[in-house]
């Protein structure tokens, strides 16, 4: 019981605590509780129409993202369970993105979209097109999208190994028993095998969230929020404020709204994790 | 050596990718710098420095140096140039007090000074015989280190921007002279790209990612050049003056003719495009100088510089204080004396001239002696003149403790210019607005 309080207590309250008082403080990097300002922050905070649009651009992008994670993912998992030569080294391969830095990812996927020099931009070139013309990390439209290309190269891994392994758990008796039955293919896919690990892919698609709500290696390296403030996601608005800005206040009351919105987009998973387990 | 390199795509990487691995000493060598008294406060003393890596050679050089002149151990932090000034406080905040000597940007110096990370230098600064601060060029010295009537530290490295071009680009496409207005400079930029983007070769590098230090800098170079400020003699936010605007649409139109794209380009984009040949006109510190000399480069001897253009109705070049360097105290030092004895060692002629005549140490200068020695003019003549120019007067950014603030709403706003998202001066004024909120106006 008091290794779980202490728990509880060092990771959640006390950086929680902490965060509600800077919010509510006049606080810069170096002196966190500098007076009283009550809820000055929170109404400055509010009124930016920079926060508002990172929190809602977050959540697009980490639910976008999840969506095409979990579905790839699934996908890969079920060919890789179905695959029965070359099984173990597929998937060591699909692991290599997730094995990679975060830096690392987004270092190489600059050099592959740079407009001058780049790799894509070279083959383009080569085969008679502008490949300066491409460059999808200046276009407001294209910059985010990018990124969250580069965040499903780099998670998927993740999501179909969790995938396969609950895959490899699934009771093959009853599958047997439903192929007797008559159920094959895309039917016993989804009919039988999908709805058994319902709450691994509830729960895989959890996780996957949370990560994609916390994008910033990729944002930093690759756009540093910009074009204007189009790739300018929360976790990077945060930084920017406390590290760079030194405004601990702000940074405080954005993480604060950052951890509501987080809470009610995961909501909807927990129940269906819980309904799937029930 | 304790480096932290987390952040990447900087000038930092992208100098010490191109300067190879080892510092080289030229032909301008100083030998050991001993500026130290006999008594040294630092024998058997380590000193804890907090470098930015751009500064890594520097540090190296006095690692050494210091060792021979004072029997004193410099034990140097290399972190990227934009967390210096994070890292020094959260070290005092956390109270592990690490650092006695924090090497930083000097826009961050009135922050650290509210927050009390460095020590008020102004009594030692004016009793003390040998630093000589009449000695530190003019432009810089109050900049650097005036914060609230208070001095916080002593000029490391005068950074400023001067206007590099490679002469045989120009020569190709019949320009004679550098450009010595906006407009000119322009113009040779479109003839450029319009005859040689085909073949990979572009009129400009533009700085342009959303950094105050990288796109700040583009657009403060031209802010100096139409003879714009950043705040009137009020110290109101003036960033809605005609000379501020003209110099945001100086550099909005010669975005579609630089290296793609402005928005990408940073120091490890524009560098090597630079030292390749790729670029005709780039914007940079004096110690490119060097590196276009150096090994990695292939436009040794085909190259030039000269002060920035001028627009508008200004006539004189004024050079922009981008980036700059500081040496400060710590308030929490144990080792006072010592750190005291490091920083007038370290901004002292005999190591600055040192520092500015070692390719790859990083360091510009900060005193009109090593500016105008002998040693500096033999070891790069074209930069020598255009720093002395160049340092003659110049526009330093604000040094407000909410400057860190200001100056990113400037690079937010000046990023989505170069998106497209509104007019210079809507923009302009937008952040103007935001100044003012900000300073209390």
């Amino acid at each position: 019981m008091v290794p779980t309080i202490l728990v509880v207590v060092v990771l959640a309250l006390y950086p929680l605590a902490f965060s509600v008082a800077a919010a509510l403080n006049d606080s810069s990097l170096g002196k966190p509780f500098n007076g009283w300002v009550g809820l000055e922050n929170v109404e400055s905070v509010l009124g930016d129409g920079d926060v508002i649009g990172a929190l809602i651009r977050t959540t697009i992008y980490a639910l976008a993202v999840t969506a095409v994670s979990v579905l790839a993912g699934l996908a890969i998992a079920v060919a890789l369970d179905r695959t029965t030569r070359g099984g173990s080294l597929l998937r060591t391969i699909f692991l290599l993105p997730l094995l990679t830095p975060a830096v690392t990812v987004a270092i190489l996927w600059k050099v592959i979209l740079s407009p001058s020099g780049g790799l894509l931009s070279t083959v383009l070139t080569d085969l008679g097109f502008d490949g300066s013309a491409l460059s999808p990390l200046s276009s407001t439209a294209l910059a985010l999208p990018t990124i969250a290309l580069a965040d499903v190269w780099e998670w998927t891994p993740l999501v179909t190994i969790l995938l396969y392994a609950a895959l490899q758990a699934v009771d093959w008796e009853t599958v047997e028993a439903a192929t007797l039955d008559g159920a094959h293919g895309r039917t016993l896919l989804l009919g039988v095998i999908l709805p058994t690990i319902a709450g691994a892919i509830a729960a895989v698609a959890l996780i996957r969230l949370v990560l994609a709500f916390k994008v910033f290696d990729l944002v930093a390296v690759l756009t540093a929020g910009g074009p204007g403030q189009s790739t300018t996601t929360a976790s990077y608005l945060i930084f920017q404020r406390a590290l760079q800005q030194f405004d601990v206040g702000q940074a405080s009351v954005i993480t604060l709204l950052l951890a509501i919105v987080v809470t009610l987009v995961t909501l909807p998973f927990v129940y269906l994790m819980r309904r799937a387990h029930a | 050596m304790d480096q932290t390199t987390k952040r990447t795509g900087r000038r930092s990487r992208a100098i010490s990718a191109l300067i190879a691995t080892s510092v080289v000493a030229t032909g301008a060598s100083v030998g050991t710098v001993n500026v130290a008294s006999a008594a040294s406060a630092c024998e058997g003393v380590t000193l804890n420095v907090l470098f930015p890596q751009p500064h890594q050679g520097a540090a190296e050089t006095l690692i050494a140096d210091f060792a021979a002149a004072t029997g004193g151990t410099i034990n140097p932090t290399i972190v990227p140039y934009d967390e210096v000034a994070a890292k020094a406080t959260l070290d005092a905040q956390s109270g592990a007090n690490t650092f006695d000597v924090v090497d930083t940007f000097y826009i961050n110096v009135g922050a650290l000074a509210q927050d009390g990370i460095l020590m008020d230098l102004s009594e030692w600064i004016a009793s003390d015989a040998d630093l000589n601060p009449d000695d530190f060029i003019g432009s810089v010295y109050d900049p650097y280190s005036l914060n609230d009537g208070k001095r916080y530290g002593v000029p490391f490295d005068g950074d400023t921007h001067v206007l590099f071009y490679n002469t045989e680009i120009l020569e190709r496409n019949g320009i004679t002279e550098p450009p010595a207005t906006w407009d000119e400079y322009l113009a040779d930029v479109k003839t450029i790209t319009e005859n040689e983007k085909a073949n990979g070769i572009y009129g400009a590098a533009i700085l342009g990612q959303k950094s105050p230090v990288i796109l700040g800098s583009s657009y403060v170079n031209r802010l100096a050049g139409f003879g714009g400020s950043f705040l009137d003699e009020n110290g109101q936010p003036a960033l809605d003056s005609e000379a501020a605007i003209a110099a945001a649409q100086a550099l909005l139109d010669v975005a579609p003719y630089a290296l793609p794209t402005p928005q990408e380009t940073a120091f490890d984009q524009a560098l090597p495009a630079f030292l390749n040949g790729q670029v005709a006109f780039m914007e940079f510190w004096t110690d490119l100088g060097t590196y276009a000399e150096g090994p990695d480069s292939k436009i040794q001897g085909k190259w030039g510089v000269t002060s920035l253009p001028v627009g508008g109705d200004n006539t004189t070049p004024i050079a922009a204080l981008n980036a700059g360097f500081v040496l400060g105290v710590t308030a929490a030092t144990q080792k006072k004396d010592c750190a005291l004895e490091f920083i007038e060692y370290a901004s002292s002629t005999a190591t600055n001239l040192k520092l500015i005549t070692t390719t790859g140490s990083g360091i510009d200068p900060v005193r009109i002696s090593s500016l105008n020695d002998p040693s500096y003019a033999a070891f790069n003549s074209k930069v020598q003149a255009a720093a002395a120019t160049a340092l003659n007067g110049a526009l330093a950014w604000p040094t407000v403790p909410a400057a860190p603030k200001l100056f990113q709403e400037l690079t937010d706003g000046l990023s989505a210019l170069l998106d497209g998202q509104g007019t210079p001066a809507e923009v302009l004024a937008q952040v103007n607005e935001s100044w003012k909120a900000e300073l209390g106006g």
